[in-house]
């Protein structure tokens, strides 16, 4: 006689989205810096902020913050990022 | 003569689509038909046939029922089909070897050569109907509003397996599970009386549908009785409210762990223990609740402890952390009712704790005595220069509250009095940076026996008391939250 097991498991289909195609290079493009409000982040983004002008000719960049690194970025910041060639974000403390 | 024909599923916007594109222009200038369906609007459709000058016939799966109905997860995904609409082959992504078989089942010469500029292989897009976020409304986001899922889907274990065994294997938690087998589950869901398709909750950070079937399959891993059902179900509205964050608490490199606390009359119906060695393995109810939560969080959550759960060092309190409330030796309003609801209702608390952290104190004879003792390791929460962002359980053991009542205590008084007189000295910022001293221009100062001192925390209310464990011992315990309030993890209290 088979033991019939009911699954515990969450069964929707979870499929990790591409990421988006790397940049062959940065001359020109709109860089977005997502800071998500830890501490330090903005003194490592305020340096790679300059690095991207000085070193690397980018024609903008876009700085945005999640009011908290505890929750996801709401819609707002995302759609201020939005059309930006890259996205580069400081996780941590 | 090839009886075959060739379907792909294509995405307008997939690069991998795009590049597999002219090998199927090739192989639809041969003998057999191939036909394309795209997972997208009639416009971006029609323009990607213009740009990439598409040679075969392309339909729409403008509802998606057949990419559903062929179980596509990837585009572009080939199929082969026979005279009878058989699928004989599948190939998902982009491969130069499979595009060359199946040109030669089709009875056409090889498309794909090692040197035309493309890569060897190149994997695909997520099928659009699997897609979780999308920008347009022609693709079909997971219906968050729906209330009612699936069935759980079922396995027949060969006699020869073990079923222990099979649920190491295949659910992966670490410790033994009682197998959920289709009598176990189904008593549960008698005990539970609903529809067991009935979707309770989505649960933080995958969004996995918890069904009444799916918590009862988990209960019956974790070893709950049938009648733990109806706490589970206002249980998995509480984890999934906003306010309490799960997704964050689930994911973040902290120690928090969900510690649930149980008021009213369900402690006695359903047996759950509030004495000696509350939080420890001293009760079937307490046991099992938590560990059906944290069960439910791995499996349906998805916030598995090797992946998207971050935590650095972790909380035994993932094993199981469920503690009762002491009411009766709890001279006080119990928690249930600071939150809001009446003596009376059964109700399960949820905080995003640390492990508990001891407060020993024998021969303090009063209040305050034993409250400075109490406040001294509240002083340390989080870390010693970090004051306001986070919250504490305090759990005072009876003998505690004793000598704290009667010295005329009120409840609000302990909390007043442990807000007043937990701190950090000014002194201890001037030695160098670290952790809760850049802030210190928001935190507030106060006096605390003659000595100038930052407050701890925000408010009366940041300190939640509790009244829990055995009646021998002069013992109390504090516990650190994680992040608090809106920006971080609010208590959240459900009626049962």
């Amino acid at each position: 006689m088979p033991i019939t097991l009911v699954s515990p498991m969450n069964e929707i289909a979870i499929q990790a989205a591409p990421p988006a195609p790397r940049l062959a290079g940065l001359q020109g493009k709109t860089i977005a810096l997502l800071d998500i409000s830890k501490p330090g982040g903005s003194v490592f983004l305020d340096r790679v902020e300059r690095l991207l002008k000085e070193r690397y000719a980018v024609a903008n960049v876009i700085r945005e913050m999640k009011p908290t690194f505890a929750k996801p970025a709401p819609p707002g910041v995302i759609e201020k990022i939005r059309g930006a060639d890259a996205v580069i974000e400081a996780l941590a403390d | 003569m090839s009886n075959l024909s060739l379907l792909a599923i294509l995405q307008t916007d997939c690069p991998t689509c795009r590049l597999i594109t002219p090998y199927l222009n090739a192989l639809a200038d041969g003998p057999a038909q191939v036909r394309g369906v795209s997972q997208d609007s009639e416009d971006a459709t029609r323009e990607f046939v213009h740009q990439m000058g598409v040679r075969f016939a392309v339909e729409r799966d403008g509802d998606f029922a057949l990419s559903k109905r062929l179980g596509v997860v990837t585009v572009p995904t080939l199929y082969l089909i026979d005279d009878q609409e058989r699928v004989v082959r599948q190939e998902p992504g982009f491969d130069k070897t499979a595009l060359n078989e199946i040109a030669a089942l089709l009875g056409h010469a090889p498309v794909a050569t090692p040197y035309d500029g493309a890569p060897q292989s190149k994997p695909g897009c997520t099928s659009r109907h699997l897609e979780v976020q999308t920008e347009h409304a022609s693709a079909a986001a997971l219906n968050l509003h729906a209330t009612r899922g699936a069935a759980a889907s079922t396995v027949d274990l060969a006699d020869s397996e073990d079923p222990h065994e099979y649920c190491f294997r295949v659910f992966k938690d670490p410790l033994p599970v009682v197998p959920p087998t289709r009598e176990r589950v189904d008593r549960m869901l008698r005990a539970a009386g609903r529809d067991p398709h009935e979707v309770i909750a989505r649960i933080p950070p995958c969004y996995g549908e918890a069904t009444v079937e799916k918590i009862a399959a988990n209960a019956v891993m974790a070893g709950c009785v049938p009648e733990m059902m109806r706490v589970l179900i206002p249980l998995m509205r509480a984890i999934a409210d906003e306010r309490f964050n799960a997704h964050g608490v689930q994911a973040t490199t902290h120690f928090a762990a969900p510690l649930i606390i149980v008021n009213g009359p369900v402690r006695s119906e359903l047996n759950f223990h509030s004495r000696q060695n509350v939080f420890s393995n001293v009760a079937r109810a307490n046991s099992t609740l938590g560990r059906a939560l944290q069960l439910i969080l791995l499996n349906l959550g998805g916030a598995r402890p090797d992946s998207i759960d971050m935590s650095a060092l972790g909380n035994p309190g993932k094993f199981s952390y469920c503690i009762a409330e002491n009411e009766e030796e709890n001279p006080w309003e119990p928690l249930h009712v600071d939150q809001g609801l009446s003596r009376e209702q059964s109700a399960v608390t949820l905080f995003a704790a640390e492990p508990p952290h001891g407060v020993s104190e024998h021969n303090a004879r009063t209040a305050r005595g034993v409250l400075k003792s109490i406040s001294y390791a509240l002083a340390t929460m989080w870390n010693y220069r970090a004051c306001m962002g986070f919250e504490a359980v305090v759990a005072l053991g009876p003998e505690h509250v004793h000598t704290i009542h009667r010295d005329g205590f009120t409840k609000q008084n302990v909390r007043d009095f442990l807000f007043e007189n937990t701190g950090v000295p000014l002194r201890c910022y001037n030695d160098e940076p670290g952790e809760g001293v850049a802030a210190r221009g928001m935190y507030k100062e106060i006096m605390i026996d003659g000595e100038r001192c930052y407050q701890k925390f925000r408010a009366p209310e940041s300190i939640k008391i509790v009244v829990t464990g055995g009646t021998a011992g002069k013992f109390s315990a504090v516990l650190g939250s994680w992040s608090a309030g809106p920006r971080g993890s609010q208590m959240v209290t459900y009626p049962i």
